[in-house]
Protein backbone atom coordinates (compact mmCIF):
# COMPACT_ATOMS: atom_id res chain seq x y z
CA UNK A 1 0.00 0.00 0.00
CA UNK A 2 1.66 3.38 -1.08
CA UNK A 3 2.09 5.45 1.73
CA UNK A 4 1.56 2.99 4.54
CA UNK A 5 4.68 3.03 6.37
CA UNK A 6 5.60 6.71 5.28
CA UNK A 7 4.82 9.62 7.59
CA UNK A 8 4.74 13.39 6.17
CA UNK A 9 4.15 16.09 7.94
CA UNK A 10 1.97 18.14 5.57
CA UNK A 11 1.25 21.18 7.95
CA UNK A 12 4.63 22.41 8.44
CA UNK A 13 6.34 24.71 5.30
CA UNK A 14 9.37 23.33 5.32
CA UNK A 15 12.69 25.66 4.02
CA UNK A 16 15.12 24.42 0.87
CA UNK A 17 17.56 23.80 3.69
CA UNK A 18 15.36 21.83 5.61
CA UNK A 19 14.63 19.46 3.20
CA UNK A 20 18.35 19.02 2.09
CA UNK A 21 18.95 17.95 5.84
CA UNK A 22 15.68 15.46 5.31
CA UNK A 23 17.32 13.86 2.05
CA UNK A 24 20.65 14.13 1.91
CA UNK A 25 22.17 12.13 4.62
CA UNK A 26 19.47 9.27 3.24
CA UNK A 27 20.79 9.32 -0.31
CA UNK A 28 24.75 9.27 0.65
CA UNK A 29 23.80 6.43 2.60
CA UNK A 30 22.04 4.73 -0.30
CA UNK A 31 25.10 5.86 -2.47
CA UNK A 32 26.50 3.69 -0.47
CA UNK A 33 24.59 0.80 -0.78
CA UNK A 34 22.15 1.14 2.34
CA UNK A 35 18.81 -0.83 0.77
CA UNK A 36 16.60 1.05 3.76
CA UNK A 37 18.07 4.81 3.07
CA UNK A 38 17.80 4.51 -0.36
CA UNK A 39 14.23 3.64 0.43
CA UNK A 40 13.39 6.59 2.63
CA UNK A 41 14.99 9.13 0.11
CA UNK A 42 13.10 7.53 -3.07
CA UNK A 43 9.65 8.07 -1.04
CA UNK A 44 10.12 10.97 -0.29
CA UNK A 45 11.62 12.68 -2.96
CA UNK A 46 9.16 10.86 -4.99
CA UNK A 47 6.45 12.58 -2.73
CA UNK A 48 7.71 16.08 -3.91
CA UNK A 49 8.40 15.23 -7.24
CA UNK A 50 5.08 14.20 -7.47
CA UNK A 51 3.75 17.55 -6.23
CA UNK A 52 5.71 20.08 -7.88
CA UNK A 53 5.41 17.48 -11.69
CA UNK A 54 1.94 18.20 -11.24
CA UNK A 55 2.03 21.76 -10.63
CA UNK A 56 4.46 22.19 -13.76
CA UNK A 57 3.22 20.27 -15.84
CA UNK A 58 -0.72 21.85 -15.00
CA UNK A 59 0.77 25.57 -15.33
CA UNK A 60 1.59 23.89 -19.00
CA UNK A 61 -1.85 23.13 -20.01
CA UNK A 62 -1.69 19.56 -18.68
CA UNK A 63 -3.28 19.10 -15.49
CA UNK A 64 -3.25 15.18 -16.12
CA UNK A 65 -2.26 13.65 -12.82
CA UNK A 66 -1.73 10.40 -14.41
CA UNK A 67 1.22 12.21 -17.05
CA UNK A 68 2.26 13.70 -14.42
CA UNK A 69 2.89 9.51 -12.61
CA UNK A 70 4.45 9.16 -16.07
CA UNK A 71 6.81 11.75 -15.55
CA UNK A 72 7.17 11.09 -11.98
CA UNK A 73 8.25 7.49 -13.02
CA UNK A 74 10.51 8.34 -15.94
CA UNK A 75 12.46 10.89 -13.35
CA UNK A 76 12.51 8.55 -10.48
CA UNK A 77 14.70 6.34 -13.33
CA UNK A 78 16.60 8.62 -14.25
CA UNK A 79 17.39 9.59 -10.80
CA UNK A 80 18.35 5.89 -9.98
CA UNK A 81 20.15 5.16 -13.21
CA UNK A 82 22.15 8.76 -13.00
CA UNK A 83 23.10 8.31 -9.42
CA UNK A 84 27.16 8.58 -9.98
CA UNK A 85 26.29 11.97 -12.02
CA UNK A 86 25.73 13.36 -8.52
CA UNK A 87 28.61 15.39 -6.96
CA UNK A 88 29.07 14.82 -3.25
CA UNK A 89 29.93 18.23 -2.34
CA UNK A 90 26.59 19.87 -4.02
CA UNK A 91 23.14 19.99 -2.37
CA UNK A 92 20.74 16.54 -3.46
CA UNK A 93 17.55 18.81 -4.11
CA UNK A 94 19.30 20.94 -6.88
CA UNK A 95 20.25 17.94 -8.22
CA UNK A 96 17.15 15.91 -8.16
CA UNK A 97 14.98 19.26 -9.08
CA UNK A 98 17.51 19.20 -12.41
CA UNK A 99 16.69 15.97 -13.21
CA UNK A 100 12.72 16.37 -12.76
CA UNK A 101 12.86 20.07 -14.52
CA UNK A 102 14.79 18.23 -17.67
CA UNK A 103 12.83 15.50 -17.78
CA UNK A 104 8.90 17.60 -17.77
CA UNK A 105 10.62 19.84 -20.64
CA UNK A 106 11.89 16.87 -22.48
CA UNK A 107 8.14 14.89 -22.05
CA UNK A 108 6.55 18.25 -23.08
CA UNK A 109 8.51 18.30 -26.04
CA UNK A 110 8.27 14.83 -27.03
CA UNK A 111 4.28 15.01 -26.64
CA UNK A 112 3.72 18.10 -28.31
CA UNK A 113 2.80 21.45 -28.56
CA UNK A 114 3.07 23.34 -24.94
CA UNK A 115 0.94 26.27 -24.88
CA UNK A 116 3.50 29.51 -24.38
CA UNK A 117 6.74 27.68 -23.72
CA UNK A 118 7.77 25.87 -20.38
CA UNK A 119 7.27 27.23 -17.25
CA UNK A 120 10.14 29.50 -15.86
CA UNK A 121 11.10 27.43 -12.48
CA UNK A 122 13.98 27.25 -9.71
CA UNK A 123 14.45 25.31 -6.87
CA UNK A 124 12.35 26.63 -4.77
CA UNK A 125 9.32 25.12 -6.70
CA UNK A 126 10.29 21.97 -5.13
CA UNK A 127 9.11 23.56 -1.49
CA UNK A 128 4.89 22.69 -2.09
CA UNK A 129 3.36 20.47 -0.07
CA UNK A 130 4.55 16.98 -0.96
CA UNK A 131 2.29 14.61 -2.89
CA UNK A 132 2.31 11.06 -1.20
CA UNK A 133 -0.49 9.78 -2.83
CA UNK A 134 0.04 8.37 -6.28
CA UNK A 135 -1.97 8.03 -9.29
CA UNK A 136 -2.42 5.68 -11.74
CA UNK A 137 0.46 6.07 -14.37
CA UNK A 138 -0.80 6.06 -18.47
CA UNK A 139 2.29 4.13 -19.56
CA UNK A 140 2.35 0.45 -18.99
CA UNK A 141 6.12 0.14 -17.45
CA UNK A 142 5.36 -4.01 -17.52
CA UNK A 143 4.86 -3.93 -20.74
CA UNK A 144 8.00 -2.19 -21.74
CA UNK A 145 9.81 -4.63 -20.18
CA UNK A 146 8.46 -7.43 -21.80
CA UNK A 147 11.75 -8.08 -23.88
CA UNK A 148 13.93 -9.05 -21.05
CA UNK A 149 14.69 -12.68 -20.25
CA UNK A 150 12.24 -14.83 -18.58
CA UNK A 151 14.84 -15.45 -15.28
CA UNK A 152 15.08 -11.39 -15.34
CA UNK A 153 11.47 -11.48 -15.25
CA UNK A 154 10.32 -13.59 -13.00
CA UNK A 155 12.98 -12.01 -10.41
CA UNK A 156 11.68 -9.08 -10.88
CA UNK A 157 7.85 -9.80 -10.11
CA UNK A 158 8.91 -12.08 -7.22
CA UNK A 159 10.61 -8.72 -5.92
CA UNK A 160 8.21 -6.16 -7.30
CA UNK A 161 4.51 -8.22 -6.64
CA UNK A 162 5.61 -10.30 -4.28
CA UNK A 163 7.73 -8.22 -1.75
CA UNK A 164 10.41 -10.75 -1.55
CA UNK A 165 13.65 -9.62 -0.77
CA UNK A 166 16.16 -9.50 -3.55
CA UNK A 167 18.40 -11.67 -1.54
CA UNK A 168 15.32 -14.15 -1.44
CA UNK A 169 14.48 -13.48 -4.97
CA UNK A 170 17.70 -14.04 -6.07
CA UNK A 171 18.09 -17.49 -4.02
CA UNK A 172 14.86 -18.68 -5.88
CA UNK A 173 16.41 -17.97 -8.90
CA UNK A 174 19.34 -19.90 -8.46
CA UNK A 175 21.44 -16.69 -8.77
CA UNK A 176 24.02 -14.75 -6.24
CA UNK A 177 22.47 -11.55 -5.04
CA UNK A 178 25.07 -9.42 -6.97
CA UNK A 179 23.85 -11.47 -10.60
CA UNK A 180 20.64 -10.28 -8.80
CA UNK A 181 20.96 -7.14 -8.61
CA UNK A 182 23.05 -6.74 -12.02
CA UNK A 183 19.44 -8.47 -13.66
CA UNK A 184 17.55 -5.84 -11.82
CA UNK A 185 19.98 -2.94 -13.08
CA UNK A 186 19.73 -4.12 -16.65
CA UNK A 187 16.09 -4.64 -16.44
CA UNK A 188 15.69 -0.69 -15.38
CA UNK A 189 18.00 0.46 -18.30
CA UNK A 190 15.93 -1.39 -20.86
CA UNK A 191 12.56 0.58 -19.10
CA UNK A 192 14.34 3.76 -19.49
CA UNK A 193 15.39 3.35 -22.93
CA UNK A 194 12.04 2.32 -23.64
CA UNK A 195 10.55 5.11 -21.91
CA UNK A 196 12.75 7.94 -24.22
CA UNK A 197 10.96 5.80 -27.19
CA UNK A 198 7.25 6.12 -26.09
CA UNK A 199 5.04 7.09 -27.87
CA UNK A 200 2.73 10.29 -26.84
CA UNK A 201 -0.38 9.15 -25.12
CA UNK B 1 3.66 -0.11 -13.04
CA UNK B 2 2.67 1.60 -9.78
CA UNK B 3 5.06 4.12 -8.90
CA UNK B 4 5.55 2.15 -5.53
CA UNK B 5 6.18 -1.53 -7.35
CA UNK B 6 9.40 0.90 -9.29
CA UNK B 7 10.89 2.29 -6.22
CA UNK B 8 10.92 -1.42 -4.46
CA UNK B 9 12.77 -2.61 -8.06
CA UNK B 10 15.22 0.24 -7.59
CA UNK B 11 15.69 -0.39 -4.21
CA UNK B 12 16.16 -3.77 -4.56
CA UNK B 13 19.05 -3.40 -7.13
CA UNK B 14 20.85 -0.75 -5.52
CA UNK B 15 24.57 -1.33 -5.16
CA UNK B 16 27.38 0.84 -4.02
CA UNK B 17 27.91 3.92 -6.27
CA UNK B 18 30.86 5.36 -7.62
CA UNK B 19 30.76 8.93 -7.86
CA UNK B 20 34.36 9.85 -8.59
CA UNK B 21 33.85 7.97 -11.85
CA UNK B 22 32.90 10.52 -14.29
CA UNK B 23 35.96 12.37 -13.48
CA UNK B 24 38.42 9.54 -13.68
CA UNK B 25 36.75 8.67 -16.96
CA UNK B 26 37.39 11.86 -18.46
CA UNK B 27 41.17 12.39 -17.21
CA UNK B 28 41.67 8.65 -18.48
CA UNK B 29 39.85 10.02 -22.26
CA UNK B 30 42.17 12.91 -21.61
CA UNK B 31 45.15 11.44 -21.10
CA UNK B 32 44.73 8.56 -23.83
CA UNK B 33 43.58 10.75 -26.12
CA UNK B 34 46.85 13.21 -25.66
CA UNK B 35 48.98 10.35 -25.89
CA UNK B 36 47.36 8.78 -29.06
CA UNK B 37 47.62 12.29 -31.00
CA UNK B 38 51.48 12.04 -29.93
CA UNK B 39 51.87 9.62 -31.59
CA UNK B 40 49.88 10.34 -34.59
CA UNK B 41 51.53 13.70 -35.13
CA UNK B 42 55.18 11.88 -34.45
CA UNK B 43 54.08 8.64 -37.38
CA UNK B 44 52.40 11.37 -39.90
CA UNK B 45 54.00 13.92 -39.77
CA UNK B 46 57.26 13.43 -37.99
CA UNK B 47 58.56 16.36 -34.90
CA UNK B 48 60.08 19.35 -36.57
CA UNK B 49 64.25 18.80 -37.02
CA UNK B 50 64.63 21.90 -35.58
CA UNK B 51 62.55 21.09 -32.21
CA UNK B 52 65.22 21.09 -29.86
CA UNK B 53 67.03 24.45 -31.17
CA UNK B 54 66.60 27.44 -28.17
CA UNK B 55 64.13 29.91 -29.85
CA UNK B 56 61.83 26.92 -31.45
CA UNK B 57 61.94 24.54 -27.99
CA UNK B 58 60.51 28.09 -26.40
CA UNK B 59 57.85 28.62 -29.27
CA UNK B 60 56.71 25.06 -29.17
CA UNK B 61 56.24 24.96 -25.20
CA UNK B 62 54.51 28.20 -25.82
CA UNK B 63 52.05 26.48 -28.24
CA UNK B 64 51.57 23.25 -25.85
CA UNK B 65 51.26 25.72 -22.83
CA UNK B 66 48.63 27.55 -24.44
CA UNK B 67 46.82 24.44 -25.88
CA UNK B 68 47.19 23.02 -22.66
CA UNK B 69 45.46 25.52 -20.84
CA UNK B 70 42.55 25.69 -23.20
CA UNK B 71 42.67 21.70 -22.53
CA UNK B 72 42.51 22.17 -18.70
CA UNK B 73 39.59 24.81 -18.83
CA UNK B 74 37.18 22.97 -21.36
CA UNK B 75 37.48 19.60 -20.15
CA UNK B 76 36.55 21.08 -16.59
CA UNK B 77 33.33 22.58 -18.05
CA UNK B 78 32.89 19.51 -19.55
CA UNK B 79 32.65 17.54 -16.54
CA UNK B 80 31.00 19.74 -14.48
CA UNK B 81 28.46 20.12 -17.58
CA UNK B 82 27.51 15.93 -17.18
CA UNK B 83 26.45 16.58 -13.53
CA UNK B 84 23.03 17.86 -12.93
CA UNK B 85 22.90 20.90 -10.78
CA UNK B 86 26.27 21.93 -10.97
CA UNK B 87 26.31 25.13 -13.28
CA UNK B 88 29.33 24.73 -16.07
CA UNK B 89 28.86 27.48 -18.50
CA UNK B 90 30.46 30.30 -16.53
CA UNK B 91 33.54 28.27 -16.54
CA UNK B 92 34.07 28.41 -20.14
CA UNK B 93 34.80 32.08 -19.78
CA UNK B 94 38.15 31.14 -18.68
CA UNK B 95 39.12 30.36 -21.65
CA UNK B 96 39.78 34.19 -22.11
CA UNK B 97 42.76 33.90 -19.82
CA UNK B 98 45.20 31.85 -22.42
CA UNK B 99 43.22 33.18 -25.83
CA UNK B 100 43.57 37.31 -24.29
CA UNK B 101 47.69 36.09 -23.24
CA UNK B 102 47.81 34.89 -27.01
CA UNK B 103 46.29 37.88 -28.68
CA UNK B 104 48.95 40.34 -26.56
CA UNK B 105 51.44 38.44 -27.57
CA UNK B 106 50.28 38.30 -31.14
CA UNK B 107 49.77 42.28 -30.89
CA UNK B 108 52.70 43.15 -29.60
CA UNK B 109 54.57 41.23 -32.14
CA UNK B 110 52.30 43.21 -34.90
CA UNK B 111 53.01 46.51 -33.66
CA UNK B 112 57.16 45.97 -33.78
CA UNK B 113 56.64 44.89 -37.65
CA UNK B 114 55.77 47.35 -40.57
CA UNK B 115 51.55 47.17 -41.36
CA UNK B 116 52.34 45.84 -44.96
CA UNK B 117 54.61 42.58 -43.21
CA UNK B 118 51.37 41.78 -40.94
CA UNK B 119 49.23 39.63 -43.44
CA UNK B 120 52.36 38.06 -44.12
CA UNK B 121 52.98 37.19 -40.28
CA UNK B 122 49.55 36.12 -39.87
CA UNK B 123 48.91 33.62 -42.87
CA UNK B 124 52.62 32.49 -42.73
CA UNK B 125 53.71 29.73 -45.19
CA UNK B 126 51.03 27.72 -44.15
CA UNK B 127 47.82 28.62 -42.40
CA UNK B 128 45.95 25.82 -44.37
CA UNK B 129 48.03 22.78 -43.24
CA UNK B 130 47.25 24.10 -39.05
CA UNK B 131 43.65 24.93 -39.65
CA UNK B 132 43.46 21.37 -41.40
CA UNK B 133 45.63 19.58 -38.89
CA UNK B 134 44.37 20.71 -35.66
CA UNK B 135 41.12 19.43 -36.19
CA UNK B 136 42.22 16.48 -37.66
CA UNK B 137 43.92 15.40 -34.57
CA UNK B 138 40.96 16.02 -32.46
CA UNK B 139 38.57 14.29 -33.80
CA UNK B 140 39.45 10.83 -32.16
CA UNK B 141 39.30 12.92 -28.53
CA UNK B 142 36.74 14.34 -29.35
CA UNK B 143 34.97 11.09 -29.92
CA UNK B 144 36.62 9.69 -26.40
CA UNK B 145 34.72 12.75 -24.74
CA UNK B 146 31.99 11.69 -26.51
CA UNK B 147 32.23 8.20 -25.50
CA UNK B 148 32.58 9.61 -21.89
CA UNK B 149 29.61 12.41 -21.93
CA UNK B 150 27.23 9.34 -22.82
CA UNK B 151 27.56 7.95 -19.45
CA UNK B 152 26.89 11.52 -17.80
CA UNK B 153 23.48 13.40 -17.47
CA UNK B 154 23.88 16.25 -19.72
CA UNK B 155 21.33 19.03 -19.16
CA UNK B 156 22.46 21.24 -21.90
CA UNK B 157 23.98 18.69 -24.33
CA UNK B 158 25.10 21.80 -26.90
CA UNK B 159 26.94 23.23 -23.94
CA UNK B 160 28.80 19.55 -23.39
CA UNK B 161 29.01 19.54 -26.89
CA UNK B 162 31.03 22.49 -27.26
CA UNK B 163 33.74 21.93 -24.21
CA UNK B 164 34.28 18.48 -25.48
CA UNK B 165 35.10 19.96 -29.04
CA UNK B 166 37.04 23.14 -27.36
CA UNK B 167 38.90 20.23 -24.83
CA UNK B 168 39.34 18.02 -28.38
CA UNK B 169 41.37 20.35 -30.16
CA UNK B 170 43.39 21.36 -27.05
CA UNK B 171 44.96 18.03 -26.82
CA UNK B 172 45.35 18.55 -30.60
CA UNK B 173 47.08 21.17 -30.68
CA UNK B 174 49.29 20.06 -27.70
CA UNK B 175 50.59 17.40 -29.33
CA UNK B 176 51.18 19.56 -32.27
CA UNK B 177 53.42 21.30 -31.26
CA UNK B 178 55.91 19.62 -31.77
CA UNK B 179 55.38 19.97 -35.33
CA UNK B 180 54.02 22.85 -36.21
CA UNK B 181 56.49 24.54 -38.56
CA UNK B 182 55.15 28.47 -37.64
CA UNK B 183 55.93 30.14 -34.34
CA UNK B 184 54.64 33.66 -34.58
CA UNK B 185 52.25 34.82 -32.21
CA UNK B 186 49.86 36.63 -34.73
CA UNK B 187 49.98 33.01 -36.64
CA UNK B 188 49.39 31.34 -33.35
CA UNK B 189 46.32 33.70 -32.16
CA UNK B 190 44.58 33.40 -35.25
CA UNK B 191 44.14 30.17 -36.59
CA UNK B 192 44.33 27.86 -32.82
CA UNK B 193 41.36 29.62 -31.97
CA UNK B 194 39.47 29.38 -35.30
CA UNK B 195 40.31 25.71 -35.49
CA UNK B 196 39.13 25.26 -31.59
CA UNK B 197 36.06 26.92 -32.44
CA UNK B 198 35.54 24.93 -35.54
CA UNK B 199 35.73 21.56 -33.19
CA UNK B 200 33.52 23.26 -30.71
CA UNK B 201 30.69 23.96 -33.48
CA UNK B 202 30.73 20.00 -34.64
CA UNK B 203 30.62 19.14 -30.50
CA UNK B 204 28.22 21.13 -30.73
CA UNK B 205 26.44 18.77 -33.75
CA UNK B 206 27.05 15.83 -32.41
CA UNK B 207 26.77 15.53 -28.79
CA UNK B 208 23.00 16.20 -29.02
CA UNK B 209 23.16 13.34 -31.47
CA UNK B 210 24.86 10.60 -29.67
CA UNK B 211 24.17 11.71 -26.16
CA UNK B 212 20.47 10.83 -25.02
CA UNK B 213 19.25 9.64 -21.43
Amino acid sequence: MAGKNIRFDVGHRVTLDELEAQLRPAFLAGLAGDAAAYRYFLDHVSARLRAYLRQQLARAGRPDPGEAEDVLQETLLALHLSQHTYDPDGPVTAWAHAIARHKAVDHLRRTGRHAGGVPIDDVTHFLAAPEPVSSDARLDLAKAMANTPERTRRLIEQVKMQGYSVAEAARAAGMTETAAKVAIHRGLRMLARALTKAPPR
Amino acid sequence: MRTQDLISLMVAGQRPVDTGWLGRATLAAAGASLAAAFALVVATLGPRPDLLSGGVAQASAMKAAFGGAVAVVALWAFLRSLRPGARAAHHLVWLAVPLVAVGLFAAFDLAQAPAGAWSGIVFGRNWLACLIAVPLYALAPLALLIAVAREGAPLRPRLTGIAAGVAAAGLATVAYSIHCPEDAAPFLATWYPLAMAAMGALGALLVPRFVRW
